[in-house]
């Protein structure tokens, strides 16, 4: 049943094509960008290749007019609106933005995304801000899927998202064992994945794969010890570099752009 | 209720019943119609909301109390679930108004902020 219902947005919007003439607005909708990743830009001619998914033109002009309208709505905290190259919509949001536009979503008539599927966190060393915090968002009544990113560092607090959806306490508490985000107002910011007296959050990049401590039975003292771990492998260069090219869809085309903030980094 | 069958369940667990739907969904839209009158009148919040909620507004006016009609036309659920929604964009239009999300951009991202690949 719910398949079949719309989002009844309104015809002006839908008119506007995405990259057609924009019809001339009032509004100031002015630094919200609606782009395409680069993968789905190589697309643009008909796919007929058969083991390779194909664009759903209908359901991705209905994401790509919700996606304008959730910017057109929320000027003030959305800073660009995506979708990736199987078409999920992504709308990235500032780091004050995040409850308003997560309220928005699911309070809205047009929206609600009701559901919290996951929270995830991505760890970017070479960012000014480091964190990504990507909420996952479904909503039932439309059949429609959202997911809303933001941003941080080790020391900014992220607004908690807990009042809004209930499910984010237990998934925040994840992002801040894991990542080390701090989440403002949270009811209960304790780890919740790692072992009691565990120190370190073991998903940024800089924490190392075997971790700081072993743990190991002794014999002599008959329980169980916390040492600081001593490396029985010597040493080893992990080369994973490949002559070949993985992800030639998301090749950083400009050698200008890549070059720029090399410099200013180290 | 001349002529309009009364609902006996909405079939869905803790979903009881609404006894006067329509007054009630009147009501809270005549509430959010005087909440997002206090909103900028070139926000786009206000504006789409305004459209949804007349829409729906124009369509009760017409069936009256005939829940079957309302449910049909507006096809977004049952009546209660319609108040639900009516109830939650009330709490949001409140809000809003504190937010004031029709304003510029608070903070424009860095340049490599949202870059894929990152820069090395």
């Amino acid at each position: 049943m719910a398949s079949n219902i719309l989002r009844k947005l309104s015809g002006s919007l839908i008119g506007v094509g995405l990259s057609g003439s924009r019809v001339s607005q009032t509004f100031n909708i002015a630094p919200t960008v609606l782009s395409r990743r680069l993968s789905s830009e190589a697309q643009t001619e008909a796919e007929t290749r058969p083991t390779i998914r194909k664009h759903d033109e209908v359901a991705r002009a209905h994401v790509t007019d919700f996606g304008r309208y959730v910017a057109e709505c929320l000027p003030k905290f959305v800073q660009k609106v995506q979708l990736t190259g199987t078409d999920e919509l992504e709308v990235l949001v500032a780091p004050e933005g995040i409850v308003p536009v997560l309220s928005f979503l699911k309070d809205h008539h047009n929206a609600q995304f009701t559901n919290l599927a996951d929270i995830a966190g991505v760890d970017v060393p070479s960012r000014k801000y480091r964190f990504e915090v990507v909420y996952n968002l479904l909503s039932l009544r439309y059949n429609t899927r959202i997911r809303v990113k933001t941003y941080t560092d080790e020391l900014t607090p992220i607004d908690s998202v807990n009042d809004v959806h209930k499910a984010a306490n237990w998934y925040e508490r994840e992002i801040w064992d894991m990542f080390g985000v701090f989440f403002a107002d949270h009811p209960d910011l304790r780890r919740i994945l790692t072992d009691y007296g565990f120190e370190g959050h073991p998903f940024r990049k800089d924490f190392p794969l075997s971790g700081y401590v072993e743990v190991r039975y002794d014999d002599a003292k008959k329980r169980v010890v916390v040492e600081p771990l001593e490396l029985a492998q010597e040493f080893r260069r992990f080369e994973l570099n490949s002559p070949w090219e993985q992800f030639p869809n998301f090749r950083d085309t400009s050698v200008i752009e890549e070059a720029a903030p090399a410099p200013e980094k180290k | 209720m001349a002529g309009v069958a009364t609902k006996l369940t909405t079939g869905l667990t803790g979903m009881g019943v609404a006894r006067h739907p329509t007054t009630t969904l009147k009501g809270l839209y005549a509430k959010i119609l005087r909440t997002t009158a206090k909103m900028p009148d070139d926000a786009s919040y206000k504006k789409y909301t305004d459209e949804v909620v007349r829409d729906r507004a124009a369509v009760i006016e017409k069936h009256g109390t005939d829940w079957k009609k309302i449910e049909q036309e507006i096809n977004c659920g049952q009546i209660e679930e319609l108040i639900i929604q009516a109830e939650n964009e009330l709490n949001l239009a409140r809000k809003m108004i504190l937010w004031k999300p029709w304003e510029p951009l608070v903070t424009t991202p860095e340049p490599d902020q949202w870059k894929w690949p990152p820069p090395k």
